[in-house]
């Protein structure tokens, strides 16, 4: 603005203008001889009137911080609200979606937890009858002196027939000549004697045979010793037996379950 | 010189006294101080071209806020409050914007 120059540059004529200079002063030129510049008494209003503005941005800024609602306009105030009411709607929806997904976990888990506790309670029973568990119960004992291993293993086998008749669910067999001990299960088999000792199952077990049956008592000690009955058979052998009752017995022997080669578990029925 | 005392001594004061803002001049302060940044910028550029004329700053500083100030005020009245103080801030920034770049032109002569 050439027609406004004269005003402020009375100091500019010595000066040779550089080139690309513009032939004024430049602006950071005046800018500087502004500011240092003799105070002038026009400039009191400019410096007030600045100082108000930086005082107040001051103020407006320090406000600004503490609180942020407070300078909004209503139009605001209300996008505010209806924006965190949104927000609270989802999270109620949020809050009762999770709460329905815990009750499903919840109840979940205590029918799985029903359903555990069956599956354990079937397999301990399943378990003594497999003979993997110990068993305890009132039941008998029966022990067979046999000195002249004349007690053989058909006579041994018809007497665990006669017990698992008589109701035993649980049977052991201890051969206190050495120390054996047989849980007698399904596949129990027997064989001998041979040398002395009767192989029950696998394990070679010798005379003083123990048989340890869990049941009624009174029951397997009728089935034991009826007239012709297996007392009087193993007697025909020149063996003794002797059946006590017992209220508590414990049978601890385990029988170690061997996989099976053939039978696998059929597919349930889907109605079932 | 003045003017530059001025800054600082708002600004101290501003740090010093813990002023809270009226309640009814709330809405109307930030555009005030917006419309007056444009009168300090429009100042600083007539600085620099050389035509800067003190009782022409102070009566545009004034003017600048009172109308921005009752823009504002009107536009609150009539119901249209945050649109018409959107309309005024737009509008002083690119009169912000204009005299920056004029005083950037006179700094850097690009």
């Amino acid at each position: 603005m050439p027609d406004q120059e004269p005003r402020t540059d009375e100091s500019t004529t010595g000066r040779k203008p550089p080139r690309f200079t513009p032939a004024a002063p430049s602006g950071l030129k005046r800018l500087w001889r502004a500011l240092s510049k003799r105070p002038d008494t026009g400039h009191i209003g400019v410096g007030l009137l600045v100082g108000l503005l930086a005082f107040a941005a001051v103020v407006q800024v320090r406000a600004d911080d503490d609180e942020a609602l407070a300078n909004a306009r209503r139009d605001d105030l209300v996008q505010i609200l209806d924006g965190l009411r949104r927000q609270s709607e989802r999270l109620e929806d949020q809050v009762a979606s999770l709460e329905a997904d815990r009750r499903d976990l919840v109840s979940g888990a205590d029918s799985e937890t029903d359903a555990l506790k069956q599956a354990q309670e079937r397999a301990r029973v399943v378990g003594v009858l497999a003979g993997t568990v110990p068993a305890t119960g009132p039941g008998i004992i029966m022990t067979i002196t046999d000195p002249d291993h004349r007690v053989n293993s058909v006579l041994m086998y018809s007497a665990i027939q006669e017990l698992r008749d008589a109701g035993a669910e649980a049977i052991q067999i201890l051969g206190d000549g050495n120390d054996s001990a047989v849980r007698v299960v399904h596949d129990t088999y027997f064989l001998g004697p041979e040398d002395g000792a009767m192989n029950i199952g696998g394990t070679m077990v010798e005379p003083p045979y123990n048989v340890v049956a869990i049941g009624d008592p009174g029951t397997l000690a009728g089935a034991m010793s009826f007239t012709k009955g297996i007392v009087s058979r193993i007697e025909d052998q020149k063996a003794q037996a002797t059946v006590t009752e017992y209220n508590e017995l414990t049978v601890d022997v385990l029988h170690e379950p061997q996989p099976h080669q053939y039978a696998r578990p059929a597919p349930e029925d889907e109605d079932d | 010189m003045i003017p530059l005392a001025g800054v600082l001594l708002g600004v101290l004061a501003g740090l010093a006294f813990d002023v809270s803002v009226p309640l009814e001049l709330q809405p109307y302060l930030p555009i005030a101080i917006v419309a007056a940044l444009d009168a300090v910028f429009g100042g600083v550029r007539a600085v620099m071209e050389g035509i800067f004329n003190d009782k022409v700053f102070v009566v545009s500083f004034i003017a600048n806020v009172l109308i921005a100030a009752f823009i504002v005020f009107l536009g609150d009245q009539l119901g249209v409050g945050s649109q018409l103080s959107t309309a005024v801030i737009v509008v002083l920034g690119i009169r912000i914007f204009t005299n920056v770049a004029t005083i950037r032109r006179l700094v850097f002569h690009a």
